[in-house]
């Protein structure tokens, strides 16, 4: 062994990596984002909640409510208000309240409340039952004797809807950005770097039909992926599954034309896959950190919110999870649907820009 | 489009800037039909800039170049020049034939038609037998004759080839010329760069750069006689060093 040969090749491994600005910045810097990112977004540890209440019923007296009431209104993250008794499941589909108690009816024993959960988030459902069970338990309407019961109906989901069922939607949405990206970027790459690219700029084969080609074929393996996950989930792991497989297949197909896309306009960035792999914390990390998959979009904090408004994957989760656990349709989907063509177009355009830097004819 | 009395390729005081560097300097130069022209010069002296000109990858900074009646960069030109380089340019992952299928098929060539030319421009480059083998399994050598044989498969009327016997076998090099001649002979118009000087005693005319200009143009004959010398390789320090004193 000698110590200077060792030496040499530290030095020439120390050279190559400053004269790579970008790596060094990766190594250095990427790690505090990912942090900085995970740090906010974890702050606040609870799920915040809203809870609506229905307090219209005669039975119940006003002061024991309100007396239940301010007891709510101190907890952390949780916002009260006040909801019609006809328009509940309106108000929770909308997201106007997380979940609603719904105070007894005349008919119904005094002591007996319900709370009505959104329920696509379970974790959301379960802050909202303990909350209330807590309540209900210093709540007394009219008969001293006995504490108050919570029934707990869901809108959507149920009892046994899990963090699984919840998280399934996301994947799809993730899995297939992800390959996507990855793969098409790669792909373009190696055209560029194995001179291919040039031989089909020579050709007849135009900038657009290039890309879209790519599209093509990329789409086919999206939506066999797509396929694949969805009949996983559902028949192996019997998830919660309410919606239109048309609609699955329609957001999925958006997600990967933007993703394709992305990943031939990065593509012109990088020099070498290692540099393809490094968008991934740039690009990929925070949309699967702020996309809903860890914490719901709403609860995030305000600038990392209007970020999450900006990223495909978030309008894909959105889109997804509604098809999926609400069973929603086209017209419950749709600014979602806007937003993922809209991005889907924007990349289409940069990837055919992109191509054109070469080439002097369209 | 094509005027028969035009020359396939022309370059009429073509000068090209790449931000403050200067690859090509009014450039002028005509290329007849089914000839072999050459251009010789050492690295960065501008070949490639010119064949990439050519081919309408860019726009000169200034001048203009016309291949096959058309001023590049012109679409309308591209499914008649063939292309290829020193770097093998195939999907090495797929098999030859594949390979051959996908560039056959941007140039709208199909079904039989595709078939019967495939099985041709293997035969000129003595591939017929690994038709089928994937292209990361060929040799180096093997790669470059499946690369040339994607450049003909479209029958191009000018075929540019930028460096194309780099790296490959002296053996090799001869069958390359030897497919080059058989294709001129069969009128297509070939634009060969290389730094090899024994290549250029087989190139029809030749132009020698240097910096980015044209030193000297003229047969193999005729530039050995120009400057008085026996070898190519004195010959090109002769243009090279009457240049110098022209400009001091």
């Amino acid at each position: 062994m000698s110590l200077r040969r060792i030496l040499a090749t530290a030095l020439r491994i120390v050279q190559q990596f400053s004269r790579d600005g970008r790596t060094l910045v990766l190594i250095l810097v990427a790690p505090l984002a990912v942090l900085l990112l995970l740090n906010s977004a974890l702050s606040g540890k609870a799920p915040e909640v809203t809870l609506g209440v229905v307090a219209d019923a005669t039975s119940f007296s006003p002061a024991a409510f309100s007396q239940m009431e301010n007891q709510l209104k101190t907890i952390d993250r949780v916002h009260v208000v006040m909801i019609d008794r006809d328009k509940v499941d309106q108000d929770l589909r909308e997201g106007k309240a997380d979940g609603v108690l719904l105070t007894p009816q005349e008919t119904d024993p005094p002591t007996s409340l319900v709370l009505r959960v959104e329920g696509s988030d379970p974790a959301t459902a379960q802050r909202l039952r303990l909350i209330v069970e807590q309540a209900a338990k210093g709540f007394q309407p009219n008969a001293p004797a006995e504490p108050a019961s919570v029934r707990t109906e869901y809108l959507y989901g149920g009892k046994e809807y899990t963090e699984t069922d919840a998280l399934a939607p996301y994947f799809i949405g993730l899995f297939d950005f992800l390959f996507v990206f990855l793969l098409s970027s790669v792909a373009f790459l190696r055209e560029r770097s194995q001179g291919t690219m040039e031989r089909v700029l020579v050709s007849p084969l135009s900038r657009s039909e290039l890309v879209v080609g790519y599209l093509l074929g990329f789409t086919i393996f999206a939506l066999l992926q797509a396929l694949m996950i969805m009949f996983f989930v559902i028949g192996v792991l019997h998830i919660h599954y309410a919606g239109s497989l048309v609609l699955l297949l329609l957001v999925t197909l958006l997600l990967t034309i933007g993703a394709i896309n992305l990943g031939i306009f990065t593509s012109v960035f990088a020099k070498n896959e290692l540099q393809v792999i490094q968008f991934v914390p740039l690009l990929l990390v925070p949309q699967i950190l702020l996309g809903g998959l860890f914490f719901p979009v709403r609860s995030l904090p305000v600038v990392l919110k209007q970020l999450a408004y900006l990223f495909p994957v978030t309008y894909a989760n959105f889109a997804l999870k509604d098809v999926m656990v609400r069973g929603f349709g086209l017209a419950g989907i749709w600014t979602d649907v806007v937003f993922l063509v809209a991005f889907a177009v924007l990349m289409v355009g940069a990837a055919v820009l992109s191509l054109g830097r070469r080439r002097a004819f369209p | 489009m094509v005027e028969p009395s035009l020359p396939p390729v022309i370059a009429e005081g073509v000068s090209k800037d790449f931000g403050s560097l200067r690859a090509l300097r009014e450039v002028s130069l005509s290329v007849s039909s089914s000839e072999i022209f050459g251009l010789i010069g050492p690295n960065g002296s501008g070949k490639t800039t010119l064949i990439r000109l050519l081919l309408g990858l860019g726009r000169p900074t200034r001048g203009s170049l016309r291949v096959l009646g058309g001023i590049m960069p012109d679409r309308r030109v591209s499914s008649q020049v063939g292309y290829m380089t020193q770097a093998s340019a195939l999907y090495s992952d797929l098999s030859v034939r594949q390979n051959l299928s996908f560039f056959g098929r941007i140039y709208g060539i199909r079904g039989k038609d595709l078939q019967e030319r495939t099985s041709e421009v293997l035969a000129l480059v003595d591939l017929s037998a690994r038709t089928e083998s994937p292209v990361n399994c060929l040799s180096g050598g093997m790669r470059q004759r499946v690369s040339l044989a994607v450049a003909l498969l479209h029958r191009p009327k000018v075929l540019f080839l930028d460096e194309p016997t780099v790296g490959i076998d002296p053996e090799l090099r001869l069958s390359f010329w030897t497919y080059f001649e058989r294709l001129a002979a069969e009128g297509v118009t070939i634009i060969v760069s290389t730094h090899y000087l024994d290549e250029a005693k087989k190139c029809h005319r030749l132009a020698l750069l240097r910096a980015g200009r044209v030193l000297a143009a003229n047969t193999p004959r005729g530039l050995l006689e120009e400057s008085g010398e026996a070898e190519f390789d004195e010959a090109f320090l002769y243009f090279a060093s009457r240049r110098e004193g022209a400009r001091e």
